[in-house]
């Protein structure tokens, strides 16, 4: 390993650290801002006929009223010692909460990603197969197809078809093999649009690289072209843009739990907000920033030892990282 | 009624606007969509006879048909009338979302890469921060914290894509600074705001302008997923994720989800591929 | 303050028979089955699944035994003192009996013996004093909060003996007895209450003495309960006493009314909770049992805000009452299994009258009383006054999911009559922030609240005695506080009543109260094979009395 590399990887290493605690910060402030709690709430339920007097009285006797300040710096000390405090909502710990749904959330990512890669390299290859006569542009539509339909409505339709008219899997279960499956069908189309942009885009630029030609010229046949010689440059890129994705997996699993009735991250999350359980919303969203800032680095750390055409550009100031690279060519090929 | 005549028209129009300009079919046809959404939400009432609030509560539930084209709803509202009333808010507060995103992520971006040093290193840690956490998760937090109407789900959404913009915008203008026009400008003695305005910001923005109507696609879907998940406007709204929301428990019904669903789909698909032409064409 | 119930003027013995024979009568009337059959009919064993669209927030007991939603798990696996049947009629349950002095400042509750909870610790009269105080008192700052609803009035509680509990009060509380019947009073082991909150707040941690006890629950998604083998203190009243029939009943989370509903109509589960009225009427014809029962308490309405103009006027607040058509109402957005309100109490609490007259649709009687009070209808049919528009907006109640749906509805009523209507829905959280009795710039406050006697209900319509001043009336309405005196001070049912039907007439009357309809907060759609359930005065359904039929 290179000196060149190990100053990279130092670096990047420092980054993710400080993105961490930054995007804390930001939570704890933006969570900060929202208006109620859920203990007021469940005190203002008006089955319990508790007098306005009377819940100033308990919530005073919780000392629910200390300066922000104070709050940040209990929070976020609790935070780096692994403490992530208790759930305003249910009264239990919120590691204890997060512990108990997160193996649902991590199937579902996990298989929605395998669905989104399957999808993505069955479109993309398929461009480079699929003559332009029989479809090759419809095949080119999919990702801007994929992207246009709200995950809900992919949902709906998959749980009518399959679940209730097919009865391949029961709404009750929601954790059942065919259950799964569709959940994760659900919420790895949108994501497997932008994986595919990025397949397509880079296939077709390897297609015209001049070793590409040569090898045509050489009598080299499509298939032979595609396995050989375009494959691996061209798919080495997903590693990263696949890292990207992990904030849109999660993100999307928040809408796909509610419609498949899942118990994970995403329906925890919207549980938190419709109460304003502040504790485990910061939790929730630091964890996510933390999976999305290690995976990523990961992916970079990965990315020039796994292509050795990437140069580790040290010490030059303003010069992208591969991760702004990536992600800017993601931008542009999702946009192109 | 006056649907057919005016897509009719503005068909024809485009036709011959589009052999002048050699535009690709699907791409006229994506144009005339977004014309038709557009001319709803700026005149509704051209398009339908019906109110989208005051309905026939006799008439409940009726699938589509001649005089419904959309059937009607739980309380005997036209649905079609619904969704064309409805497009307003929904275009207007992806706008809104696509404005933030362009102007607070431009304005970043743009101060990032043009000045580097110290300013690109802290804006680039906070662009790292809000890309960090995962979009819809911040935007549902957002929501959350001011309130949950379609205006507030649109900044929302706004501020979510603030990063993406700052980031493509930071890399565009690092290329165009380094771009042998704008070395020779500042070696001739261009100030650094004339440069700024007269090439970087240009050339920026050629490469922005495609993102930001992608981006006006997806903020229709994420303000609809807001919606659907309860944070959108209070009755007797019809943004388009209100009405697919509120069709979701009428499921035995099934046009109310569909109806609107498939203009969702539609709008942000033309978006979509207007977006990838002018990509192409630049 | 409550009234003195029928019931404590009977003697010792007759109540039991009174009661048993109630109990019988109870049970054909709310199950519709033959009695003869139901003894030798109920098959030993089974498991359903009851599909429900929240399991609340927490389970600490005292916090959550309220929530509509974790009163279901609550009901089976808890029992209370006093049963209270969908009728109102409060009968014995774990209390046998009990006495009041004259000044009912002190009552003797007497237990039945040989009952448990489901960790070992017998149901005593230490128990039941453990309940009373924490009930009183919470642990507010461990984050325990007291029963609302539990007399502010206690004193302490003393165990005379393993089966006597003596309950002492600082002044006269008859609503003492009919609020041991309240769901949230329901009986925890000691042990239990013991534990810190955060112990209370794991379920399965927590162990009552009813026929069921929590096998498995998961925040979120499910509770499964298993039945307890050993009981055999059932309410007389639901005609059963022994272990339950059903093995298991599992609460399900699915958050999609019309996903519940389908999954029962192809045969996934066994009960939806909370369907959308729409669908009701196909999924009967289709053989599905439908239930909608009535709970004890006020009607779905308004709490008309007399403090904001122009509904301090009395002519305003009738044109409203008149301006509502309710049978379109329920035609529109319920079916048939929902009531025209007749009062501002459902029609099934005892003491209730029939103003109905008072509350007929005359849109040409509310329009004349709109142009009396100066209020003109302009060229664009919308009423204004000096410059003013006639504006109303109204807050869809989060706790009930049709508010919005008969709310777009009123505004379409209304806006005939020149009203602008504006609708706000708030979630739960920012409705308890932004939205209360007489508040300000909340013209109207849509009611849904149950309660157990309708002696409570008159104080707290005005700010006296800790009450929720409802109208924003305060102490200005002289009638009103009159009525509020004299029903609280009312020494038999016979005083009381004509009381009661004088006030409902005047506050309809006065257009305080405008209801819309009777209440359904709960309703169930369930398979055809299950049978037997019962539904006490809140509406619950007790799934104790319930088999699989085959």
């Amino acid at each position: 390993m290179s000196n060149a590399y190990l100053t990279y990887a130092a670096k990047r290493l420092g980054q993710a650290v400080v993105v961490i605690l930054l995007a804390y910060v930001f939570t704890f402030v933006v969570v900060s801002i929202l208006p109620g709690d859920p203990i007021t709430s469940v005190l203002r339920n008006p089955q319990n006929g508790f007098s306005e007097e009377e819940i100033a009285e308990i919530i005073a006797a919780q000392g629910l009223d200390k300066p922000i300040a104070v709050q940040l710096w209990n929070s976020l000390s609790g935070f780096l010692t692994g403490d992530l405090g208790v759930s305003m909502r249910s009264g239990r710990p919120v590691s204890t909460l997060i512990a108990e749904v997160l193996p649902s959330t991590l199937i579902l990512a996990s298989t929605g990603l395998a669905v989104a890669i399957i999808l993505a390299m069955a479109v993309a290859y398929g461009t480079q197969f699929v003559p332009k006569r029989y479809g090759q542009g419809l095949l080119r539509g999919f990702p801007s197809l994929f992207l246009s339909v709200p995950n809900f409505v992919i949902g709906l339709v998959l749980i009518h078809v399959f679940g209730f008219q097919i009865g391949l899997f029961r709404v009750i279960n929601p954790d059942s093999f065919w259950a799964t499956l569709f959940a994760a069908i659900a919420l790895g189309i949108p994501v497997s649009a932008q994986i595919a942009e990025v397949l397509i885009a880079n296939l077709d630029r390897e297609a015209e690289q001049e070793y590409a030609a040569v090898a045509r010229s050489r009598g080299i046949g499509r298939a032979r072209l595609f396995a050989t010689h375009l494959l691996k440059p061209a798919s080495l890129p997903v590693v990263t843009v696949v890292a990207l994705t992990i904030g849109e997996l999660l993100g999307g699993s928040l809408i796909t739990e509610t419609v498949f009735g899942r118990t994970g991250i995403g329906s925890l999350v919207q549980r938190s907000v419709s109460t304003q359980d502040l504790p485990v919303l910061q939790a929730v969203v630091s964890l996510g920033a933390v999976v999305f800032v290690i995976v990523n680095l990961i992916a970079d750390l990965l990315y020039p030892l796994l292509d050795p055409r990437v140069k580790i550009l040290g010490g030059k100031k303003r010069t992208p990282t591969t991760a702004d690279e990536v992600s800017i060519n993601t931008t542009k090929a999702v946009a192109s | 009624m006056s649907f057919v005549t005016t897509s009719v028209i503005s068909g024809s129009r485009s036709r011959a606007w589009l052999s002048a300009f050699r535009v690709p079919p699907t791409v006229a046809i994506s144009f005339l969509v977004v014309a038709i959404v557009i001319a709803w939400s700026l005149a509704p009432g051209l398009f339908t006879q019906y109110s989208p609030v005051v309905g026939i509560p006799a008439d409940k539930l009726l699938g589509p048909n001649l005089n419904h084209w959309f059937g009607t709803d739980h309380l005997g509202r036209d649905v079609y009338a619904r969704v064309v009333y409805g497009t307003a808010s929904s275009v207007s507060s992806a706008l809104v979302a696509v404005v933030i995103g362009v102007v607070a992520g431009g304005l970043v971006g743009l101060l990032a890469g043009f000045f580097g040093g110290w300013l690109d290193i802290v804006l680039a840690r906070l662009v790292d921060v809000l890309l960090a956490i995962p979009k819809f998760l911040l935007a549902v937090i957002v929501v959350t914290a001011i309130g949950f109407e379609t205006i507030n789900a649109a900044i929302a959404t706004g501020v979510s894509a603030v990063a993406i913009f700052a980031r493509v915008t930071r890399a565009e203008v690092i290329k165009t600074r380094q771009a042998t026009f704008v070395e020779a400008a500042f070696l001739s003695g261009g100030s650094r705001s004339f440069i700024l305005w007269r090439h970087i910001l240009p050339n920026a923005s050629r490469s922005v302008l495609p993102l930001a109507v992608l981006q006006f696609g997806e903020s229709i879907l994420v303000i609809a997923s807001l919606a659907f998940l309860g944070y959108g406007d209070p009755p007797p709204a019809s943004d388009w994720g209100l009405l697919i929301s509120i069709g979701k428990d009428y499921l035995k019904w099934p046009w109310l989800v569909y109806a609107p669903a498939f203009i969702t789909i539609l709008t942000v698909l033309s978006v979509n591929r207007i977006s990838r032409w002018l990509r192409k064409t630049d | 303050m409550t009234e003195r119930s029928s019931l404590l003027s009977l003697s010792r013995r007759r109540l039991l028979i009174t009661t048993s024979v109630a109990a019988a009568a109870a049970l054909v009337a709310t199950t519709g089955f033959n009695p003869a059959q139901a003894a030798d009919s109920p098959r030993e064993g089974g498991d359903i699944t009851f599909l429900i669209d929240s399991l609340g927030d927490t389970w600490i007991p005292n916090n959550s035994a309220i929530s509509s939603f974790q009163g279901h798990i609550w009901g089976h696996v808890t029992d209370k003192l006093l049963y209270v049947d969908a009728d109102g009629k409060v009968t014995p349950w774990l209390a046998e009996r009990w006495e009041q002095n004259d000044k009912a400042t002190e009552f003797t509750l007497h237990l039945k013996s040989g009952v448990t909870f489901s960790d070992g610790a017998p149901l005593d009269a230490t128990a039941v004093v453990a309940n009373l105080d924490i009930w009183y008192a919470g642990r507010k700052a461990e984050g325990i909060n007291p029963i609302g609803l539990f007399p502010k009035t206690y004193d302490r509680a003393e165990a005379v003996d393993a089966s006597t509990v003596k309950v002492f009060f600082k002044k006269p509380t008859l609503g003492f007895i009919p609020t041991l019947g309240y769901h949230g009073s329901i009986l925890i082991s000691p042990k239990s209450i013991a534990q810190p909150a955060s112990e209370q707040a794991d379920l399965s941690k927590t162990s009552g003495s009813g026929p069921y006890v929590v096998e498995s629950w998961k925040e979120g998604d499910h509770v499964t309960l298993v039945k307890r083998k050993d009981y055999n203190w059932g309410p007389a009243a639901v005609g059963h006493t022994g272990p339950a029939f059903l093995d298991t009943i599992t609460y399900k989370l699915v958050s999609e009314p019309s996903l519940r509903v389908a999954s029962v109509q192809s045969g996934q589960a066994d009960v939806a909770y909370n369907a959308s009225p729409q669908e009701l009427k196909s999924l009967k014809e289709e053989g599905f049992g439908i239930s909608t029962p009535r709970y004890l308490g006020f009607v779905n309405g308004w709490a008309v805000n007399t403090t904001l103009a122009p509904y301090d006027d009395v002519k305003v607040r009738q044109a409203l009452q008149a301006g509502i058509d309710r049978q379109e109402i329920i035609d529109t957005v319920y079916t048939p299994d929902w009531k025209l309100p007749t009062s501002f109490i459902q029609s099934n609490v005892p003491g209730a009258t029939d103003q109905s007259a008072l509350l007929a649709y005359d849109p040409a009687k509310a329009e004349k009383l709109l142009d009396e009070a100066g209020w003109s209808k302009g060229a664009n049919g919308l009423r204004t006054k000096d410059g003013k528009p006639l504006e109303i907006t109204l807050h869809s109640n989060p706790y009930l999911a049709t508010s919005k749906s008969v709310d777009e509805l009123i505004a379409q009523q209304l806006g005939k009559l020149g009203w602008k209507v504006n609708i706000r829905a708030y979630d739960v959280v920012t409705y308890g922030e932004k939205v209360k009795y007489a508040g300000p710039a909340v013209p109207t406050y849509e009611v849904t609240r149950s309660f157990i006697d309708a002696g409570t209900v008159a104080s707290i319509l005005t700010n006296a005695n800790n009450g929720e001043n409802w109208f924003g009336l305060g102490e200005s309405d002289a009638k009103l506080n009159d009525l509020r005196d004299k029903i609280a001070g009312a020494a038999s049912l016979d005083e009381r009543n004509p009381l009661l039907d004088e006030l409902q007439h005047y506050i309809l009357e006065q257009g305080y109260f405008v209801p819309r309809t009777q209440i359904v907060q709960r309703i169930y759609v369930q398979s055809p094979t299950l049978k037997g359930e019962v539904y006490n005065g809140v509406a619950y359904a007790s799934y104790y009395t319930a088999f699989i039929a085959d």
